[in-house]
């Protein structure tokens, strides 16, 4: 018969082609052939119509031939005749099979309508099972009888159309879509055609082969478990004590068996009545197939529970074993009785009423029936557990012989307990899963992979000077600390021996265990770094170098990472001809000046009167190159103030007194480039009053005053008082008094702040300490070499004034309590510092109401009708100079303060009486003002009536 | 290194960080690496209309080479502390 050769040969083609792996080489092409371009669409048309003639071809509902038996699948009563073809053994494995071809039929979405079916079930036909051999042949034989029909394009025959509809294999759709193009063929064109078929189809099975083998091999192995787990359940049956252990084993693989029990119900119920026909699926079974997997460590945790509360139960029930001697019948009976037990367990305790077995078995009876029937192992767990207590609460009644209403109500409270349990697991799953679902990437890295990622990083960190290279958050978190006033603990670097180590950064004023990670990670490092120092050290230099820009490169650098610049000059030339030369000019300038001016001297015309070589001022540039210089030396000699060793420290001697020298250097070089100690006359501005002029400048003095020694100091203030007119800030000054917004008027405004903050700030312990001679001395200068009207009317002059006066008022108080006879001043110093201030104030006398800035400002040509300012703010520092002066004026002289001031003074307090001021805060601060100026004069504004 | 050095003193402040693609993430700086690769937590982004599926974004990792600008707060830099640090990188680097 042709179609026997056909089989021999396609089966040889097969293993041809199968063994060549000329399989895969055609694996690209489409799988399913509905839905996309090689389908032609006739799968839809072949439902048109006509079924209602299916009987007629077919002849009626006569009977059909053997070939046709598979077509009784589509018959209305499908499953039956299935399970009486396949499964008349039912043996659980060969249970599978039927069970899956079952589903292929109702796969074809063209036939009820029905779900498309997975088609890797397909491939069970081509298993090579004898199994599977044996339907496969089947569905070749039917190969030649739908050659006979052929002539028919199947849409137009129902008879063809609902036979090649209910073929279980996958190629009688391109065998059908053959038959539907061409008509009558010839067998050679129907072989070649169905040779193809038979390819492709094998391309779709080889693809799902992999997954379809994996299933397999699943399915086999939950079969096995799952018979041994119905042996188990016989013997539950049989033994109770035997099930529990069983249970408890079987608990173990709780996922699988889930799946198996639905699968066993599902043919238990439909092949093998024999098979627990009281199964019945549970609604619950899907829901918790879900969860499953989430589970299972819960469940573990619960298995445990669960254990002990076995134990219980068995000692419980070994005692009873002990009462009771018919269990043993008993339990034989029960076998007997299993279709009752359905029933039974609707009503167990009616049973119990009826039975005369022990309670405690009795309810393990119901126990186990339910366990069999609808609940899963997790559940059960909990049922059983419910079950067990309500098994012992009803042991109880019954010895009290309660009555049936009430155990049904206890029962009623039980299940709503169940319910709640479950509802509890429910929302433990959900959680768990929830916790599962974010920790999938757990541990993706391992420790070891962690740990080298960090070597490498850390690798990269460690320098040969940990706190220079992080200089900025060393030095900030040592301000920070000193602020804060916290005692500075240990350096944040670690350090590794003499060479090298790591900047932390801030210390984290964390938790414990932020800290406690700190000090790991520092063991750690310190770990690592000694490792990688000692494999360097055998190595060479290899090992460290393969690291060095593993994880990308660091910018040491930062500037690298800027754009690039437009102009690209070669550094070194632009250093000596690019940059500099106006310098060098300039340079070349001043030296044949000075030249000049020393062959004029040398001449004798005697241009410099004592010999003093006069310069140009310093240009803006100078002066900005000599503040860097100074910086350096200052961050230098800070630095050497870190690093400077103990003096008690014997063995050290050496290296402190090696120390000091260099730090004397400093100082000496400090002192040097500050150009204190070049003449007055050198030029104007003086080279050290340029030096003050940019904000960097004034910034700087307060560290370097730290450095310098006192009288070398009160240098630097006498120089200072002596050019002060020459400052910047006093120069410019007026422009502080319009009420224009300029940026001159902003600089000067920043200027003025970073004067009062860093150079005042910085003398001011130096004047703290002067003598009274000094101080004489010193406003004698001030009075000398400046206009002091024009001085006084700036903010830093009044400063200076009121720091004069105010150590004036200390030394005379010291004078007068008498602490120290070395401090107190002789009568001619006194005398002195009298005349000077008799001085002082005869030249301010007829200027009292221009210091204050208020009515500088008013006087102001206004443009408009402006808003002032608040100027009371800025009053404050003359209210305070006056008041300074008051103490020290004589009653003639405060009288002549009182008459000038007088009307400034009513104004104020005339506007604070009546309300003319804005807040609160205003009428304080005016009222504190004038009230610090009368209080000198030992009087207060609530005196002055208006 | 010197600006993995400012940024470690900026740890736990709120930092604006531009990115190359025009996005800015405000946050509070957790952490900062020698790439300048930075961690923000409790982000919120500007133009939120504009960028809506950064609406949900909580906390992020920002590598370091898509930062355009960070702006930092003002009170927490101190920059004459900054100046003498840049100062000590440049005698650094003369010295190498």
């Amino acid at each position: 018969m042709s179609f026997f050769g056909f089989e021999r040969s396609n089966l040889e083609q097969e293993k041809k082609k199968f063994s060549e792996g000329g399989l895969q080489e055609t694996e690209d092409l489409a799988v399913y052939t509905w839905g996309e371009e090689s389908y032609d669409g006739l799968g839809d048309a072949l439902l048109e119509g006509g079924d209602e003639l299916n009987d007629e071809t077919f002849g009626g509902t006569g009977a059909v031939g053997k070939d046709f038996d598979f077509t009784s699948q589509t018959l209305p009563t499908p499953v039956g005749t299935t399970r009486g073809r396949f499964t008349p053994t039912a043996e659980p494995f060969r249970e599978r099979t039927p069970v899956v071809e079952r589903t292929e039929p109702a796969s074809k979405p063209r036939d009820r309508g029905l779900s498309p079916a997975p088609k890797s079930l397909e491939s069970i036909w081509d298993d090579k099972s004898p199994f599977s051999m044996l339907s496969r042949a089947a569905g070749h034989q039917r190969v030649p009888s739908n050659l006979m029909k052929s002539p028919f394009p199947p849409s137009r025959s129902p008879a063809l159309n609902a036979y090649a509809d209910h073929r279980p294999l996958s190629q009688q759709q391109p065998i059908s879509h053959g038959i539907n193009q061409t008509g009558v063929r010839t067998l050679q064109e129907i072989e070649a055609e169905m040779r193809a078929a038979q390819q492709k189809r094998k391309q779709q099975e080889e693809i799902l082969l992999q997954v379809q083998l994996q299933q397999e091999l699943q399915r086999e192995e939950e079969l096995r478990r799952q018979e041994e787990f119905r042996v188990q359940e016989l013997e539950r049956q049989d033994l109770q004590r035997l099930q529990q252990e069983n249970l408890l084993a079987d608990r173990m693989r709780a996922r699988l068996e889930q799946e198996q029990q639905l699968r066993l119900q599902q043919q238990a119920r439909m092949s093998t009545p024999r098979v627990v026909s009281h199964l019945a699926p549970s609604p619950r079974f899907n829901q918790q197939h879900q969860h499953q997997q989430q589970i299972l460590l819960l469940q573990q945790e619960q298995e445990r529970q669960q254990q002990e509360r076995l134990k219980e139960l068995q000692e419980r029930l070994r005692m009873e074993e002990l009462e009771r001697q018919l269990r043993a019948q008993q339990l034989s009976q029960l076998q007997q009785q299993q279709p009752n037990l359905l029933a039974r367990r609707q009503s167990p305790y009616a049973d119990t009423q009826r039975r005369t077995h022990s309670p405690v078995i009795d309810s393990q009876y119901a126990l186990f029936n339910q366990q069999n029937t609808q609940y899963m192992p997790q559940s059960i767990q909990l049922q059983q557990r419910l079950l067990s207590e309500m098994a012992q609460v009803e042991f109880m009644r019954d010895m009290q012989g309660i009555s049936q209403a009430e155990q049904e109500a206890l029962r009623v409270e039980a299940m709503r307990k169940i319910m709640e349990t479950e509802r509890m697991e429910e929302r433990r799953r959900r959680k768990a899963a929830k916790i599962a679902h974010m920790s999938r990437y757990n541990d993706l890295m391992t420790q070891s992979d962690k740990d080298f990622i960090t070597r490498i990083q850390v690798s990269q960190l460690v320098t040969q000077d940990p706190y220079a290279e992080d200089f900025y958050a060393q030095v900030y978190g040592a301000i920070l600390r000193s602020r804060l006033g916290l005692q500075s603990q240990d350096e944040r670097v670690i350090k590794f021996g003499s060479s090298g180590g790591v900047g932390l950064g801030l210390a984290q004023k964390g938790s414990g265990r932020r800290q406690s990670a700190m000090q790991k990670m520092e063991a750690q490092v310190e770990r690592i770094v000694n490792n990688a120092r000692l494999r360097e050290k055998e190595k060479g230099l290899h090992s460290l170098h393969s690291l060095q820009g593993a994880l990308g490169k660091t910018s040491g650098r930062s500037y690298k990472a800027a754009p690039r610049q437009l102009l690209q000059v070669d550094a070194s030339s632009a250093t000596i001809s690019g940059t500099h030369p106006h310098i060098s000019k300039e340079d070349g300038n001043g030296a044949a000046q000075e030249a000049a001016k020393l062959g004029r001297e040398a001449l004798g015309q005697a241009a410099g009167s004592d010999g003093v070589v006069r310069k140009d001022p310093l240009t803006q540039r100078q002066t900005l190159v000599v503040l860097e210089g100074l910086y350096d030396l200052v961050l230098n000699i800070e630095q050497l103030r870190r690093d400077q060793p103990l003096e008690e420290d014997e063995e050290d001697e050496e290296a402190f007194v090696s120390w000091s020298a260099t730090y004397n250097d400093l100082v000496e070089q400090i002192w040097m480039n500050l150009k204190v100690m070049l003449p007055l006359e050198t030029s104007d501005p003086h080279p050290f009053v340029s030096l003050l002029t940019p904000v960097k400048g004034k910034k700087i003095l307060p560290r370097l005053s730290r450095h310098i020694a006192p009288p070398r100091m009160l240098t630097l203030l006498t120089l200072l008082v002596a050019c002060f007119s020459q400052l910047d800030v006093v120069k410019h000054a007026a422009l502080l008094d319009s009420l224009e917004e300029t940026p001159e008027r902003q600089d000067v405004e920043r200027q003025t702040q970073a004067f009062l903050g860093s150079v005042l700030q910085s003398i001011l312990p130096v004047v703290a300490k002067a003598e009274l001679r000094v101080i004489t001395g010193l406003l004698g200068l001030l009075l000398d070499r400046t206009n002091i009207v024009i001085s006084a009317q700036t903010r830093p002059g009044i400063a200076m004034l009121t720091l004069f006066l105010s150590r004036v008022e200390i030394v005379k108080q010291g004078m007068s309590s008498a602490q120290e006879s070395s401090e107190i001043p002789t009568p001619a110093e006194a005398q002195q510092w009298q005349t000077m201030f008799d001085h002082l104030f005869q030249l301010l006398m007829s200027h009292f109401v221009l210091l204050f800035p208020s009515t500088r400002l008013i006087a102001q040509p206004l443009p408009v009708a402006a808003p002032l300012p608040p100027t009371d703010i800025l009053d404050q520092p003359v209210w305070q100079f006056l008041a300074a002066l008051a103490l020290h004026a004589s009653s003639d002289q405060q009288s002549i303060l009182v008459t000038s001031l007088r009307e400034k003074v009513l104004d104020i307090v005339t506007s604070v009486n009546k309300g003319w001021v804005a807040d609160e805060e205003e009428r304080q601060t005016k009222l504190s003002n004038v009230n610090l100026f009368l209080h000198a004069l030992g009087l207060d504004s609530s005196q002055i009536s208006v | 290194m010197l600006i993995f050095s400012v940024f470690k003193t900026l740890t736990d402040q709120r930092v604006t960080v531009e990115l190359k693609n025009d996005l800015s993430i405000t946050g509070v700086l957790k952490s900062v690496d020698q790439f300048l690769n930075i961690r923000l937590d409790s982000i919120s982004v500007l133009d939120e209309a504009r960028h809506p599926h950064m609406m949900a974004v909580k906390n992020c990792f920002i590598r370091g080479s898509v930062v355009r600008y960070v702006q930092l707060p003002a009170e927490h830099v101190d920059t004459q502390l900054l100046e003498d640090a840049t100062r000590r990188e440049v005698a650094a680097q003369g010295k190498r």
